[in-house]
This record gives C-alpha cells, sequence and structure tokens, in this order.
C-alpha cells in the first residue's frame, strides 16, 4: 500500500511548552490508522500540523510525497485531507446544508444553488446512516451526537485523500458508532486514509489497522499493529500499567436522598421515576436521545417540568438552579467547556463561582478562596498544580477536576454527573472513578449519565436503561454486563441485529 | 508565594495564566506609558497651555462625566452587553430635573434627586426589555437611544433650561452640595466632580473585583450557561448592570448639568462612543468575561488627555471625531482573540 502521509520528527514549540518533540507518524492509503495517547500527549497539536491549523517549528509533513502548505488549513483542505475536531466547530445558525458545504457552497452563476446544496447535504447524510437529520435543520437545533455527524459529512464533502478524526466516537451512543464505523471502513476500502484519534481502546481493533502511540509529545510506537494487547498499548501511552481502572463498587445506605417521581416534559421525558440513596452510584444508561440528559436537567431545575414531583430529603426540591444547590445538588453538565467551566478563568476562580458567599466578608478574600480551592484541587489530583492556571488551558481530564472540586467545595449531598469521562484519557478516568466511588463511600448520592456501558458496568451500584423517555430497567450494577444494558437501551425490534455487532 | 509546585510528567509551564494576566495588565502598564507620552507631548506642543494646573483641572472635570459613565459601561460589558443610549439618558434626565424644578425652583435636591431617579427609570426599562423581554442589548439601547433623546427634545420643546437659578442666577460660589456645586465646587483646590469620579471609580473596583456581585457579573459575560449551572442568578445579574448604568447616567447628568449650568436636550450627544471607547481600549472583552476597571480608569485619562491636545493644536471637531474613531477601532483590533491551542 501506498504511503499518503508521512510525519517525520515534527517537533512544535508554543511559549514555554515543547508540545511535540519528533513525532513520526505513516499513513497508507485504504488503512485506518488510530493515534493514542493520553490528554496532553500531543495528539490534537499533531493533527492541527497536519491540517495546517499549526505551522510546525521543526520537522516534515509529506502528504502524497509532497509537503503540504503549512499554516494554511484552506489549502489542505483543498488537497484532500480534511479534519473533524474534538470542539465540533459549526455555526449554530446556519442549517445542516449550509454548514456542510460553508466555505465550498454549490453555486449556480453567483447565485447559491439551494436544490444541489439540499440533494448533497441529503445524500451524504444518508451515506453515513442518517438520513433522519434533515438538511434544512439548524445546526443549533441538533443533539451533540447529530452535529458530530454533520461534521464528519462536511468532511465528506470534499474529495477527501486523508481524513482526521479526533475521537469521533466520544459523543455517539453504541448504535451511532457502528454506523460511523461502517462509514470509515468503505471510505478506507475507497482508497482514503483514515487517523482515528480515541481513547476508547476497544474500538481501535474494532476498526483499526495499525497504531501509533504518543506519549509526552514523542511516538512510544510508530505503525504498530491494532491487535496489539491492551494492556501494551495502555502502558506505552502512560509509561506505567494502570492498576485497576475500577474500584470496588460502593453500597447503598437506606436513606432516600433523590426521589425522582412521574417526570415528564415532552418530548424528551415521558415518565421518569427513580430514587437516590445516600451512599450510592446509580447509573443511567440508554442511548443517546433517550432523555437521560434531560432529565438531569430538570432535576436540577434548568428546565421546567410538565408534570411530576422531586423531593430532596422528602421535601419538594426548588426549581431553579440556584434553589437545588442551596438543597445541596451539584452538576457536572455533559459538554464541560460549553455548560460547566468559564474558560478565560482560572481554576480557582471556577472552583469557587458557586460558594462565593462564603469567602464574603462581605469583601471576597481572594486568598481565602485561593486556598480553598487549591485544598480541593489538590484532593482531586488536579495537575499542574496551580490554581491560577486559566482553565482553557487544562486537559480534558483535568477541566472535570476544576468542575468536581467546585461541588466538592459545596459539600453538596447529590451529585448529577453527565458523561464524566467524556474525552478523558484512560488513566485520568481511572482517577475519576475512584472520585466518584469515595464520594459515594462518603455518603453522597451520585447520579451518572453515560454512553459507556463498561463504565456504568463498571462503578454503579445500580444501574437504570432509559429508552424513548422512560426508565425501562432497573440492574444491580454486580450482575449487570454490557449486553443486557444494550438490549434494555434499543427498541425492541432492532435489537437482535445490534446486539450481535457488539458481542 | 512560596508554594512548591508539582511538575507533572509531560507538561511543562506555560506563560498561562501569568501570560493572561501579564498581558491584562500589559494593556494597563501600557496605558501608563500612553497617558505620560501623550502629556509629555503636550508639554513640549504647548508648554504655556498644556502642562497647566487650570488644564489639567479642566480636563479631568470634563473627563469625569465621561468616567462614570465608563464605569457603568464597564459592568455593562463585562456580562457581554452594551448600552448604546446613555448620551441620550443623559440628556432626558438633565432635561426631567430642569423640567421639575419649573420656573421658580432653587432645590438643588429636587434636581438631583429628579435627574438620578429619571435616568435609573430610563435604564430600568433598558434593563427589563434585556433581562426579561430578551432583547438583544444593542437593539433594546438603541431603541432607547432614541427613545430618551426624543422625551429630552420634548419635556421643554426643544429649549434647554437654565439651572442657575440654584444659584442666585450665576456662577459664582455656589454653597456646598448645592447642584453648581458639583461642577464648579472644589476642594483642597481639585473639583468636586472629579472627586466624585474616583470615588465611583474606587467604589466600581471594590464592586467587581472584591464582591460576589462582582464576578457574578463577569462570569456571566464569560460562560452564561456555566454561571447558570453554577447557581448565577443569570437574568437579575443582567438586569442589575442596566439599572446601574442608569443610575450612573444619572451621576453624570447631574456632574454635566452643574458644570454648564443648565440642561440641553442635546446635550451628551455620542457619549456613548466615548464611553464605550474607553472602556475597550482599557482592556475589557467586549466579548464578556474580562473586565478592567483600572483599565476603564486609564482609558477615560487617555481620551481626555488626546482631546485636550488637539483642542489646543486647534484641530477641529471633525478632525477628533474620525480621531476617536479610529482610536477605538485600534483598540478592538488589538484585542482580537489570540489564536488558541
Amino acid at each position: 500500500m501506498s504511503s499518503i502521509l508521512e510525519v517525520r520528527d515534527l517537533v512544535k514549540e508554543f511559549p514555554g511548552v515543547e508540545a511535540l518533540q519528533g513525532v513520526n507518524l505513516d499513513v497508507s492509503a485504504g488503512e485506518v490508522h488510530c493515534l493514542l495517547g493520553a490528554n496532553g500527549a500531543g495528539k490534537s497539536t499533531l493533527i492541527k500540523c497536519i491540517s495546517g491549523a499549526h505551522e510546525p517549528t521543526s520537522g516534515e509533513i509529506l502528504f502524497m510525497g509532497e509537503p503540504l502548505p503549512v499554516g494554511d488549513p484552506a489549502g489542505s483542505l483543498k488537497r484532500g485531507v480534511a479534519t473533524i475536531y474534538q470542539e465540533l466547530d459549526l455555526v449554530d445558525e446556519l442549517t445542516v446544508a449550509e454548514s456542510i458545504f460553508l466555505a465550498h457552497e454549490p453555486r449556480r452563476g453567483p447565485l447559491l444553488n439551494f436544490d444541489q446544496m439540499h440533494r448533497e447535504a441529503n445524500a451524504l447524510l444518508a451515506r453515513l446512516g442518517h438520513p433522519a437529520i434533515s438538511a434544512r435543520t439548524k445546526v443549533r437545533a441538533l443533539r451533540p451526537a447529530a452535529k458530530q455527524i454533520v461534521s464528519i459529512a462536511r468532511a465528506l464533502s470534499v474529495d477527501v485523500r486523508l481524513l482526521i478524526m479526533d475521537e469521533p466516537s466520544a459523543i455517539l451512543d453504541e448504535g451511532e458508532i457502528e454506523t460511523l464505523f461502517e462509514v470509515v471502513r468503505r471510505l478506507a476500502a475507497d482508497g482514503v486514509g483514515v487517523v482515528y484519534i480515541s481513547h476508547r481502546l476497544d474500538e481501535i481493533r474494532r476498526i483499526g489497522n495499525r497504531v501509533t502511540v504518543l506519549a509526552d509529545g514523542r511516538t512510544t510506537a510508530s505503525g504498530i499493529p491494532a491487535s496489539t494487547p491492551t494492556d501494551d498499548l495502555i502502558e506505552l501511552m502512560v509509561g506505567h500499567k494502570v492498576e485497576q481502572l475500577y474500584p470496588d463498587r460502593p453500597t447503598a445506605a437506606d436513606e432516600v436522598l433523590l426521589d425522582v417521581r412521574g417526570v415528564r416534559r415532552l418530548p424528551a421525558v415521558r415518565d421518569a421515576s427513580l430514587e437516590l440513596r445516600a451512599g450510592e452510584v446509580l447509573g443511567l444508561g440508554g442511548l443517546v436521545g433517550s432523555g437521560r440528559t434531560e432529565l438531569l436537567r430538570i432535576i436540577y431545575g434548568l428546565d421546567e417540568r410538565d408534570e411530576g414531583e422531586i423531593l430532596l430529603d422528602g421535601a419538594p426540591l426548588a426549581r431553579s438552579p440556584s434553589g437545588a444547590i442551596a438543597a445541596g445538588l451539584g452538576l457536572a453538565p455533559e459538554d464541560r467547556k460549553s455548560q460547566a467551566l468559564i474558560l478565560d478563568w482560572s481554576s480557582a476562580k471556577n472552583v469557587t463561582v458557586a460558594s462565593l458567599r462564603r469567602f464574603a466578608r462581605p469583601l471576597l478574600s481572594i486568598r481565602g478562596e485561593r486556598t480553598a480551592a487549591r485544598e480541593q484541587l489538590r484532593k482531586l489530583n488536579t495537575a499542574p498544580d496551580d490554581p491560577d492556571r486559566i482553565v482553557r488551558l487544562l486537559s480534558g481530564g483535568n477541566q472535570q477536576k476544576v468542575v468536581l472540586a467546585r461541588w466538592l467545595l459545596r459539600d453538596c449531598r447529590v451529585l448529577l454527573l453527565d458523561e464524566p469521562t467524556r474525552g478523558v484519557d484512560v488513566r485520568t478516568k481511572a482517577e475519576l472513578y475512584r472520585i466518584i466511588t469515595d464520594l459515594a463511600r462518603a455518603g453522597v448520592g451520585v447520579l451518572v449519565v453515560s454512553s459507556e456501558l463498561e463504565e456504568l458496568v463498571g462503578i454503579c451500584t445500580r444501574i437504570l436503561v432509559m429508552r424513548e423517555g422512560e426508565i425501562v430497567a432497573e440492574i444491580d450494577g454486580k450482575t449487570a454486563t454490557e449486553q443486557e444494558l444494550l438490549r434494555h437501551a434499543v427498541a425492541p425490534t432492532d435489537s437482535p441485529d445490534l446486539e450481535e455487532e457488539v458481542v | 508565594m512560596t508554594t512548591s509546585r508539582a511538575e507533572p510528567t509531560g507538561v511543562s509551564r506555560s506563560a498561562g495564566f501569568v501570560g493572561r494576566l501579564k498581558q491584562l495588565q500589559f494593556q494597563e502598564y501600557a496605558l501608563v506609558v500612553v497617558v505620560i507620552l501623550l502629556f509629555v507631548a503636550g508639554a513640549i506642543l504647548k508648554p504655556d497651555t498644556f502642562p497647566t494646573w487650570d488644564n489639567v483641572r479642566n480636563m479631568l472635570t470634563q473627563a469625569s462625566v465621561i468616567g462614570v459613565l465608563a464605569m457603568g459601561m464597564t459592568f455593562v460589558i463585562a456580562t457581554a452587553g452594551i448600552d448604546l443610549s446613555v448620551g441620550s439618558m443623559v440628556a432626558a434626565a438633565g432635561m426631567f430635573g430642569g423640567v421639575m424644578l419649573g420656573d421658580t425652583g432653587t432645590s438643588s435636591l429636587l434636581f438631583i434627586v429628579a435627574a438620578l431617579a429619571f435616568a435609573t427609570a430610563l435604564g430600568t426599562v433598558n434593563a427589563i426589555s434585556i433581562a426579561y423581554g430578551r432583547v438583544v442589548p444593542f437593539i433594546a439601547t438603541l431603541a432607547m437611544f432614541s427613545i430618551a433623546r426624543g422625551i429630552a427634545l420634548l419635556l421643554n420643546d426643544k429649549l434647554p433650561v437654565s439651572l442657575l437659578d440654584l444659584n442666585g442666577g450665576n456662577f459664582g460660589e455656589p454653597a456646598v452640595f448645592s447642584l453648581l456645586w458639583f461642577g464648579t465646587g472644589r476642594i483642597l483646590g481639585i473639583p468636586v466632580s472629579v472627586y466624585v469620579f474616583l470615588a465611583i471609580t474606587v467604589g466600581a473596583w471594590v464592586l467587581l473585583n472584591r464582591t460576589r456581585y462582582g464576578r457574578h457579573v463577569v462570569s456571566v459575560g464569560g460562560n452564561r450557561e456555566a454561571a447558570r449551572i453554577a447557581g448565577v442568578p443569570v437574568r437579575r445579574i443582567i438586569f442589575s448592570v442596566y439599572v446601574l448604568m442608569g443610575a450612573l447616567a444619572g451621576v453624570a447628568t447631574v456632574l454635566l448639568c452643574a458644570r454648564l449650568g443648565s440642561a440641553s436636550p442635546v446635550s451628551g450627544n455620542l457619549y456613548e462612543l466615548d464611553a464605550i471607547g474607553a472602556v475597550v481600549i482599557g482592556g475589557t472583552s467586549l466579548a464578556g468575561g474580562r473586565a478592567s476597571i483600572v483599565g476603564t480608569f486609564l482609558g477615560v485619562l487617555t481620551f481626555a488627555l488626546i482631546f485636550s491636545l488637539m483642542t489646543q493644536l486647534n484641530l477641529s471637531t471633525e478632525v477628533q471625531q474620525v480621531t476617536k474613531g479610529l482610536i477605538v477601532l485600534g483598540a478592538v483590533l488589538l484585542q482580537r482573540p489570540e489564536a488558541r491551542y
């Protein structure tokens, strides 16, 4: 197979940071080449160098034997290098079709050819297995998973030779991931080279041909077979073996903290009841769009409910986030960057923002804030150990720790976690699982929404499964299996297909 | 600052927060230099008239009106909002106060209370339409820009109201706490209006940097959804900054009318541009989430110096207007978001 992309001794320095210190990568036409590495290892920097968003300090990037123009994303795209970034860079106000063809819109004379645009957009979405997404919908109205599909369609709308995907599966559910893999396989069969970045090691065997591993800005393995044992891959990524991914499961106390009765908010949540006990990690599984996130938002007071009751310690819970927080709730939302953090603020300020009253006497004690924030951040082993660091510059896992530290500082009693380990590397995941479990042991009731079935099975005391806005199953965490969860999560008619693919 | 820092593997310390801090402070330091340079330039170009106590006093007095507005504007912009109506509100509040006095009114307190109340009321209208009517701040305040100016013109049939009756018909020796005292009175040789401006600056700094309220204001501009999820009463905060802006427009009205000895329906023209300009060159982000009272203060001084200098060099107001616009444009260009990595 001919080499489509060659990266030789690539170095990229930012002021004060050597993000890449000699990276080699070799991608053949028609292969799916997985790129592995812990957060901060330099994966994102590498792909930004390839796509032209960053200008490398030194080293070579050859695309089909020729150097790519440096620092020129449009030029790279024109040559057939398409990149789908982790942060979905779509414009909310555009329609799906407009987003897909942004900057290369089909035209009829000087005017946009909307017919052609919609037709081709629909064709691309159908090819991706998502004909249900309307080309005329505004991006704003789409859920993250659907936005991902639109991003992929956008990459496919040019004649792509090299497709770089930065954690495309992070926000997709099992069914959608399989559809995505189908598309990736088809593209590879057409001779496209695919660089696939994921934290989910199981995916690498499912989709990849070869693997390149990055650690601390260097390649620790380049082009090794995707069949390399998981333990070896993890070792290459983190430099040491992860002792135990999942800690022992906490057990629930008798005391019911949160009692959700018959909550309804159409169309997402039709009828949801649950009891969250002190000291347990309660999982909430289901497909993307089954109403899990919406249910959390209703509990937290972010969205109104049509019907139903929510009690905390037997008393009705206030219907606003500030009321919920005052009563002892905390939420770590699905999208850390857009919903949880003020990215231009320091970690310390992000931690204390929900507890400012305690530092106001009546003027804020900045030193007191900083000290308290650092104490919580240290408990969670946040790196770097610097409460003044701007959170934008932290890795995803550490950003999540900042969010958790915020609620630790408040001693909250009920913690709602929405996809707590999304975009987080294996080592940090293990840390987060331990944190979550420790919190439960300390008597906190933790409600975890996750699309990673393995994680639910790994850490939860009990698992509830949502389907189409209803809670359809309750499973004991000790005996739960991923297959069982998935069987409940998908509608009965679809289940045989999906089960086969997963097993 | 002797904290030990564990150095996590592979993460070298970047410019990070320090860089950010320096960047913000850089703009402040740079402005200090600009202010000094402008003063030196003035002293060289007009050695007889520029570096004089009289001129400095004059500049500061004039700057105090814009300065008070700019402090309010800093809060508004910190929430990623904007208020285009401040100049019109100043005119309307002044006219309202003047009309309330009637023909023979001699109560400074009545004028001051009326002007403050009216400006605050107009600000509250902005606040309601933006926070509860969910009108975009640009449009809501653009509407108020027109409404308040119209009210100012309507109140006394387009005619100004003289306020000199409050002081026996002339500018001489105003009594302490009378209206004109705020415009022409002095304490230790420094105009009262300058004290008012400085007091409001200090108050604004404390409010923004050392109170829960100030932190909430900046959080709303930094990331509204995240602020809401962190329990910040977002709508109330947004409401409050426009009310605050109105109240400060009232203060600016008092200072302006006190200095001029009259209320005019055409006063305050384009004051919003001066106030926004001072805030922006001071380093407060128009996108919200980053605000600097010190920067705004220095921005106000920079503007005051430039215009005093240009006036003394006999440059026409038209030239001054072009310059003003160019400075604001330049400041925004300098503020472009840096490339992320």
